[in-house]
């Protein structure tokens, strides 16, 4: 059983998704009861699986038993096991959070909560899948039920989703286009086997083809800045209940098969990669400065948060940019510790409409009496968006520097810094509403029990708190895991 | 940038191997390895249904799932409560058996649906399970059945229709589809194999008719998952429609 | 230069059209004004890839690839991995028209237009 965990952990919410449906029909808790079984039972194989890749190295799964370049391969390195976690936690989380929001019927609802467990599905199956079509075809499920779930969230969501869908169908495309290049010149669909013959040489053109059109692909699936033309508003009107998990952890996934291509198959030692990492940089230290510019001038939290998210996945491929060992660390930590902000603070968000029926800044006047906990996350996470230490955001924007000087590219800590300081205006307006501001008196709209929100917006509030701060706490030891994987790689 | 998107092309055709070249790349490396194993591994003389369902497994269970995927999610996109009265498809045909009966009440249609139905199904269940030896599969049995579905809704009878499935009902039903194919490999770990490893589901035959009963499970769960998906996709999109000669 | 060209044309002239075909897509997605014609444009561009991967399929002096009795060698049946990709290309790009029209059903509906420049009028108004 241990040695199927990779491929387990991708099933298991798998088949609770295609159950739902039909154990909905038979009694209205059935199929929301298996989803969170099923995502609860992901989420603690993935931690037993991240304690075994750390002790024992790298697992190579072969499914159904044939050698890798024949059969579709599993590669989970420590990398990958983190980040498996980390959507395991906002996707468990994510599931509970959405009992709450959305249409009342419970078929639609068991539906969603289909939906929603296939989007889980397709991340965990993008992070730890070693093929690149069985990549496309994640990517695709990925994608579906994202336009999906935008689309639920009312009429503008729909308009979103369908822009959304336009650019993400041309994107799946060019993502199919570059594997289709790399396909005719290796013969190979395995991304280990087409690592092995790529670096024999004698493919510079085969690579600087399929890689223009991989980054197109890459660029507009992780909204990175100049494609990042569909992501504010369909990051905005998304489904209330599922915002957490798309705007989380939709991103950063992108940006780890990129990583895995550019660095891993590619590899730095190719002339046009070199080219590549500069234009990497131009367009993060653009997006950097134009998403904290625009967030400034939005009212709506929600729509300051999506062109936060430009900026922050700025820093990701900051990271790439600088290329080494450090900074992609710090890449991945700020991945990890962005999936939590940005899920957390939209948990805030949630949290805030389901009590007072408000997302607009301007109402926010000292919530802070009546939702103590929710306004410390709020809190937490804007110090983390920021980078005040301890927070998690204090120690990737750390490695990232320290990347950067490590190469001597001063020009990228300047906008390091100039960018965080532009966080630091917007996100403390959003403090200054909380605490300072006088109240508006908004109504409760939901005031049974003790606690200040029911149990199921609590505990992802509470847990993504403890995790802002947990790895910001334990950022060496986070650190020394993605060193086991990245040690060697890049510059 | 504006370069690059020139330039590409242009290497692009000087990159990519000459069309129907023997010795070209895609058509040595991995693709000599399934012409020649095929049939002593998979027990399939239809390569390409082996390298569907038995070499690339993973990929085809998460395409079922796509289709899956599609159908609720129409189901769910046009799950809303329109404001305008939208006439349904019963109400549609109640219309049409009273208004319409001295057009469409004619003999032919009604005979010549009730006459091919069987037909078309028996042809199917002939495609599902003879994909494996020649050129068929689960996705055109499943298309077929989606079909006569189909077929059957466009008949306006007089009696009541033996069973209509509404789109949750048949959501539910596209879902078992893929969830047999997902079962199939767990099966196989039960059997202490890995995931989707034919030989070593828990019978005690042969491994060549392991492989078969393995694909056949598949192909099974891709036809009801494709059938299930295709009617999801008609009832949640014929509530909707108001058509042309509505009375109201 | 007349026997540079056709010697192109026979052995690389499907991935010209391919192309043509790709860049018709795309242009048509960023130039069309109505939606209903950008989702043809998607297709279009879809199906444009997968002629792109069928093209690897072709082999010279290949047969079908079912078994025949007598046969083989691996030079004579067609690659069928290409095949095979592309029936999982085919049934995403069925999933994404299906879940773009009756994107395109919910718009018509909700603003009475699908062309882009009044829809961008009346979002404002909501």
């Amino acid at each position: 059983m241990m040695q199927n965990l990779p491929v387990l952990i991708i099933v298991t919410p798998l088949c609770s998704a295609l159950l739902c449906l039909l154990l909905t029909l038979i009694n209205k808790h059935f199929g929301r009861a298996v989803v969170v079984i099923a995502t609860a039972a992901s989420l603690v194989m993935s931690v037993i699986q991240l304690k075994s890749v750390i002790e024992d190295g790298v697992i190579h799964y072969a499914i159904g038993n044939y050698a890798p370049p024949f059969g579709i391969e599993l590669v989970i390195d420590s990398l990958n096991a983190l980040i498996i976690v980390v959507i395991a936690l906002i996707g468990f989380m994510t599931v509970l959070f959405a009992e709450n929001f959305g249409d009342k019927r419970p078929v639609v609802k068991g539906g969603a909560n289909a939906i929603l467990a296939l989007l889980i599905t397709g991340l965990l199956g993008m992070t730890s899948t070693g093929d690149m079509f069985n990549l496309y075809v994640f990517l695709e499920i990925t994608s579906l039920s994202a336009y999906c779930l935008i689309a639920l969230g009312g009429s503008k969501g729909v308009v979103s989703a369908y822009r959304y869908m336009l650019v993400g169908t041309v994107a799946a495309t060019f993502y199919l286009l570059g594997i289709g290049i790399l396909y005719s010149a290796t013969g190979t669909l395995n991304m280990g086997d087409l690592a092995t013959i790529l670096n024999e040489g004698g493919f510079d053109e085969v690579m600087l083809v399929s890689m223009s059109f991989l980054i197109v692909a890459f660029g507009i699936k992780m909204a990175l800045f100049p494609f990042h033309g569909w992501q504010p508003s369909a990051y905005t009107h998304a489904e209330p209940g599922t915002r957490p998990l798309i705007t989380g952890v939709m991103g950063k996934i992108p940006a780890l098969a990129m990583f895995r291509f550019f660095f891993c198959i590619y590899g730095t030692d190719f002339i046009y990669v070199r080219y590549l990492l500069v234009l990497l940089g131009i367009f993060s230290v653009l997006g950097m400065l134009y998403g904290s510019i625009m967030a400034m001038a939005q009212n709506d939290i929600r729509k300051m948060l999506a062109y936060s998210s430009v900026a922050q996945i700025g820093y990701i491929s900051l990271g790439f940019a600088i290329g080494t060992p450090v900074a992609l660390a710090g890449s991945f930590l700020h991945m990890m510790g962005h999936a939590f902000m940005k899920g957390g603070l939209f948990f805030c968000t949630g949290a805030i409409r389901y009590k007072f029926g408000t997302t607009d800044l301007n109402e926010f006047g000292r919530i802070y009496k009546k939702m103590p906990i929710t306004s410390g996350l709020l809190v937490i996470a804007s110090l983390s968006m920021i980078g005040i230490p301890p927070t998690a955001g204090f120690f990737s924007k750390w490695y990232l520097a320290l990347g950067a000087a490590g190469r001597h590219e001063w020009i990228y800590i300047a906008v390091l810094v100039i960018s965080s300081l532009l966080n630091a205006v917007y996100f403390f307006r959003l403090i200054e509403k909380v605490f300072i501001q006088s109240s508006k008196g908004l109504k409760d709209r939901w005031s049974k029990g003790e606690l200040e929100l029911p149990l199921t917006i609590i505990l992802p509030v509470v847990v993504c708190f403890l995790a802002i701060l947990g790895i910001g706490v334990f950022n060496v030891k986070l650190f020394d895991i993605l060193m086991l994987t990245l040690e060697g790689v890049g510059l | 940038m504006l370069i690059v998107v020139i330039t590409v092309p242009f290497i692009a055709f000087d990159v990519l191997p000459v069309i129907g070249d023997p010795e070209s790349a895609p058509n040595t490396h991995v693709s000599d390895y399934y012409i020649e194993h095929a049939i002593d591994e998979c027990n399939s003389p239809n390569m390409v249904t082996a390298v569907i369902v038995d070499y690339r497994a993973f990929d085809t269970m998460f395409e079922t799932t796509v289709m899956f995927l599609a159908g609720i999610a129409v189901v769910l996109i046009l799950a809303n409560r329109p404001r305008k009265r939208i006439p349904s498809a019963g109400s549609y045909k109640r219309s049409m058996t009273v208004a319409g009966r001295a057009i469409y009440n004619t003999v032919n249609k009604d005979v010549m649906i009730s006459a091919i139905e069987p037909v078309i199904l028996v042809y199917a269940i002939y495609v599902l399970f003879h994909g494996e030896v020649s050129l068929g599969g689960g996705f055109q049995a499943g298309a077929l059945i989606g079909m006569t579905y189909l077929l059957d809704t466009m008949a306006v009878r007089r009696e009541k229709p033996l069973f209509r499935l509404n789109k949750f009902q048949s959501g539910a039903i596209a879902g078992l589809g893929p969830f047999i194919y997902a079962v199939t490999g767990i099966v196989s770990i039960i059997g202490g194999g890995l995931y989707l490893e034919y030989n070593k589901l828990p019978l005690d035959i042969h491994q060549a008719e392991l492989h078969s009963i393995g694909i056949t499970a598949v192909e099974v769960g891709v036809t009801i998952g494709v059938a299930g998906t295709i009617i999801t996709i008609l009832n949640a999109l014929i509530e909707r429609i108001s058509f042309d000669d509505d009375n109201d | 230069m007349m026997t540079t060209i056709s010697a192109f044309l026979a052995s690389k002239g499907i991935y010209l059209l391919t192309l043509i075909l790709l860049s018709l897509g795309v242009a048509g997605i960023i130039v069309c004004n109505n939606y209903m014609k950008k989702l043809i444009c998607m297709n279009i561009m879809q199906v444009a890839v997968i002629f792109f991967f069928l093209c690897f399929g072709q082999k010279d002096g290949g047969t079908i690839p079912v078994a025949v009795d007598g046969l083989v060698k691996a030079a004579d049946y067609i690659n069928p991995l290409p095949h095979g990709l592309m029936l999982t290309a085919i049934v995403v790009s069925l999933g994404t028209t299906g879940v773009g029209l009756s994107l395109l059903f919910r718009i018509m509906e909700k603003y009475g237009t699908i062309e882009e420049d009044d829809l961008i009028k009346r979002e404002k108004k909501f």
